[in-house]
């Protein structure tokens, strides 16, 4: 808990006290919620989180509060929220990696400590398509040129990543298997920035990055973009063709979402489908998702649910492809 | 040069509006506290703060929430200094020599270097990023996985510089804190090693709750055992300030720690945390009088606290001049410059000069105001020494736990902390000394991802680390002091450490 959790909570527990006779008829929400939080400060979730909670707190007329709960790439707190009380006073705001953890899991042969089925999506909010870039001393203009150099050479050409089975290496080993099994070295680090260092130093060659983080180096010209992994093309890079285009059938996004434990009561996902709906379309937020280099890419509830179910099979498909590695 | 003057002086035309040095000021004023209240760290402060800075223009946003930064730089060294509690990885080797200055009653003496030393490095890592940015940060992109094994294998070999004790305590101590760093998921195979099915392991054993639980806890665990008079050390006033000759002993470390830890800073990753850690042991390598070292020693404090200041300002080399992250907290001021539009990268300097230039010399001011309102502060810390024992202790113990709790909100680090107390109360009781453990523990994960990372980008051929200019001449200077310490062992010259063993044979350590 920080100090201004702990304020707020002790303001709202004195609130709480002093009403407490006529709490039987309390309307849902009567006390502060809590979003929790995965990753490090900074790190996706933070950085659209915090302005989400900040256009929430006047609709539903309580405190919204950001809780880190960092570790194991996002597991720790993904359990923390599974675990919780489904009461709608905790709530979790994700990534794409959430659909992972339970099927690198199962590789291993550990029980997972929580599955899909222990969340109950409510509302995507962004989704930035990743992008496929080399090093600008790399001689690849189009991606063409640079998959028939990495079937001349298997195993020489370098990707770094955000981490093992992490949101950075899942679209690299979708497009090697799209490539016809592509064979390229990976050189695994502990985050997104490490990754980006690494290409940008040339001890890597190749990254799959967002738009979003990667965009200052590609305008620089330091890093290349030769192909992006979204349904249509980006209006920040509008030269860059889709993998689609290219024939490859690979679609990828880092995307952040709202959920709710399971068994959380259906109205209570009701009032935030709703309210989340409000807050996404505000002009505030929108305005600092483009701040970001994003756009806000809302999915209702329903929209969402489909959506993720499609890309929790990609991602299970893509940890088992690319199995367990001998070390 | 004359263009960067003209820049600056743009800069100086920014951050000396009355609006900027509010920002500033209340950036620093937070810093401070964020410093020397265990129960929250820099990287807390600021991200709660980031949404306060929405209604603010990029610059004054990132002026303020970087005051935090450095103003924390600072706050830490108090409460390792009066308290023995590193509130970071950076103020671990301050608790040495500042706990034990603050032992021998000159706790403000301690405070006045660590706050001046950290001015001194401030400034001068500022004129160098100033001057340097450019040409500095290409040189950091060349640092790669290598070099950072090249590096940290120094970083062994300093080890043996780090103890108080024998050389065979040390190296135990240093073994213990390896095998500790090896706790966590592997990053290369995904495979979970000695983690007890515990997620929270997963991410390895955390350097602050170590730390703090041998440092901090270990040494309160360990008083009631020894015969404690009830004399509390209350200096008076005039013994606040450093004497003459605790002036001129720090003169030196100041200087050799400024250049030292603005160079480790420039590095992206994780290096900035082993700047003051280099910096001790070079202390003590080069003093006349290595056996001081631990029981107060002056340039034990001066030079690690210039070491972290100087390398927190490096650490802005690669932010601002290539857009790429050092650490955690640079990551986040990254952060805070996009979500007000500013995109950090190349570019950065070119397409927003107020911005760039601006953050740059309300450094200089903020690090002007850190110390008028740190040398005041003094006096009030000090009093803190006054309270006696028996209300300090649990009071102490309590800080320790929030302030562990805080880092990653994470009960299984206060556990390890307080295992680590006991431990540390075990270690101290057997006169072994805790912090090359705790340096063990902060080289092992790094290291070996560096060197895993070196092979893959090698295919596993290890001339790769002579094929790098750096590397080699990192691997250079570790061959020849290795060369230098058997050539005296060959010649029978017995140095400070085995006359230290010698002396702890004689009389059993207390």
């Amino acid at each position: 808990m920080d100090r201004r959790n702990f304020v707020v909570g002790s303001a709202a527990a004195a609130a709480a006290l002093a009403t407490r006779p006529s709490f039987a008829e309390d309307a849902y929400p009567s006390r502060p919620i809590t979003f929790i939080n995965p990753f490090p400060p900074g790190g996706a979730a933070d950085v659209v989180g915090r302005p989400l909670a900040a256009v929430l707190e006047p609709l539903v007329k309580q405190p919204c509060i950001i809780e880190t709960k960092a570790g194991a790439a996002g597991a720790v707190g993904a359990q923390f929220a599974a675990n919780a009380k489904p009461d709608g006073y905790t709530l979790l705001i994700h990534i794409t990696s959430i659909s992972g953890f339970a099927e690198v899991d199962r590789l291993f042969g550990r029980t997972p400590k929580f599955t899909s089925a222990d969340f109950i999506p409510i509302a995507r909010l962004v989704a930035d398509p990743c992008v496929f870039l080399v090093n600008d001393k790399q001689p690849y203009k189009t991606l063409k040129e640079f998959v028939e150099d990495a079937q001349k050479r298997p195993d020489q050409i370098i990707f770094s990543s955000s981490g093992l089975y992490g949101a950075l290496h899942i679209p690299t080993a979708l497009f090697m298997k799209a490539a016809g099994g592509l064979k390229l070295r990976h050189l695994p680090t502990n985050g997104g920035g490490p990754a980006l260092t690494a290409v940008l130093g040339n001890n890597s060659q190749v990254l799959v990055s967002s738009v979003s983080a990667a965009n200052a180096q590609i305008k620089a010209g330091k890093l290349r973009p030769l192909a992006l992994f979204g349904a249509q093309r980006s209006k920040a890079l509008p030269d860059v063709p889709t993998m689609k285009e290219l024939g490859y059938n690979v679609e990828y996004y880092l995307w952040v979402g709202v959920f709710a434990p399971k068994g959380t009561p259906a109205n209570v996902i009701a009032f935030w489908a709703q309210n989340l709906d409000k807050a996404a379309h505000s002009e505030l937020f929108k305005t600092s998702m483009n701040n970001l280099g994003q756009d806000v890419e809302y999915l209702d509830q329903a929209a969402f649910a489909k959506f993720w179910a499609d890309d929790a099979k990609r991602i299970e498909d893509a940890v088992r492809t690319i199995g367990r590695v001998e070390g | 040069m004359e263009s960067t003057l003209q820049s600056l002086w743009l800069g100086f035309s920014v951050a000396l509006q009355p609006g900027m040095l509010w920002y500033a000021f209340v950036g620093c004023l937070v810093g401070t506290l964020v410093g020397v209240l265990p129960g929250i760290g820099p990287l807390s402060g600021i991200s709660i703060l980031l949404p306060i800075t929405f209604g603010m223009n990029a610059t004054q946003a990132v002026i303020m929430l970087a005051g935090i930064y450095y103003g924390s730089q600072y706050g830490g060294s108090t409460t390792a200094i009066l308290m023995r509690i590193p509130g970071e990885a950076s103020s671990v080797m301050t608790c040495i020599d500042g706990g034990a200055m603050a032992k021998k009653g000159r706790a403000g003496a301690a405070l006045c270097i660590a706050a001046v030393g950290s001015f001194i490095a401030g400034t001068f890592g500022l004129v160098l990023l100033t001057v340097l940015a450019p040409p500095l940060a290409s040189l950091a992109l060349s640092f790669g996985p290598p070099e950072y094994t090249a590096l940290l294998v120094l970083g062994l070999i300093f080890l043996a510089y780090m103890s108080s004790t024998s050389l065979m305590r040390t190296l135990l101590m240093a073994c213990l804190g390896l095998m500790l760093g090896m706790i966590g998921i592997d990053n290369m195979t995904g495979h979970f090693r000695y983690s007890f099915d515990l997620p929270e392991l997963g991410d390895g054993i955390g350097i602050v709750p170590v730390a703090v639980g041998l440092f901090g806890l270990g040494e309160i665990l360990s008083t009631p055992s020894k015969n404690v008079t009830a004399e509390v050390i209350s200096p008076k006033l005039r013994e606040l300030l450093p004497n003459r000759e605790e002036w001129r002993q720090s003169v030196m470390p100041i200087a050799r720690g400024s250049v030292l830890g603005f160079i480790i800073g420039i590095i992206p990753g994780s290096a900035h945390i082993i700047s003051s850690f280099l910096s001790y042991a070079l202390e003590k390598k080069v003093s006349r009088r290595p056996e001081e070292f631990g029981k107060g020693a002056v340039a034990g404090v001066a030079g690690p606290e210039s070491a972290n200041n100087a390398a927190s300002t490096g650490a802005f080399v690669p932010m601002l001049a290539l857009g790429i992250p050092t650490g955690p907290i640079t990551a986040v001021l990254i952060g805070a410059l996009m979500v007000h539009g500013v995109a950090a990268g190349p570019q950065l300097i070119s397409e927003h000069p107020q911005v760039f230039w601006g953050f740059v010399a309300s450094m200089y001011v903020g690090n002007l105001m850190l110390l008028l309102l740190n040398l005041p502060l003094v006096g009030l810390f000090v009093t803190v020494l006054r309270i006696p024992y028996a209300y300090l202790y649990p009071l102490i113990i309590m800080f320790c736990i929030i302030g562990v709790y805080e880092v990653s909100h994470s009960i299984v680090d206060v556990w390890i902390m307080l295992i680590m107390g006991i431990l540390g109360y075990g270690l101290r009781k057997f006169g072994f000394d805790p912090a090359p453990l705790v340096l063990g523990l902060v080289i092992a994960p790094i290291f070996e991802q560096s060197l895993r990372q070196s092979l893959i980008m090698s295919n596993g051929d290890y001339l790769i680390f002579l094929q790098r200019p750096i590397a080699l001449g990192l691997v250079a200077v570790s061959v020849v002091l290795l060369a230098m310490s058997a050539i005296s062992f060959v010649l029978h010259r017995k140095d400070w450490r085995a006359k230290l063993a010698e002396a702890e044979a004689g009389e059993p350590s207390a």
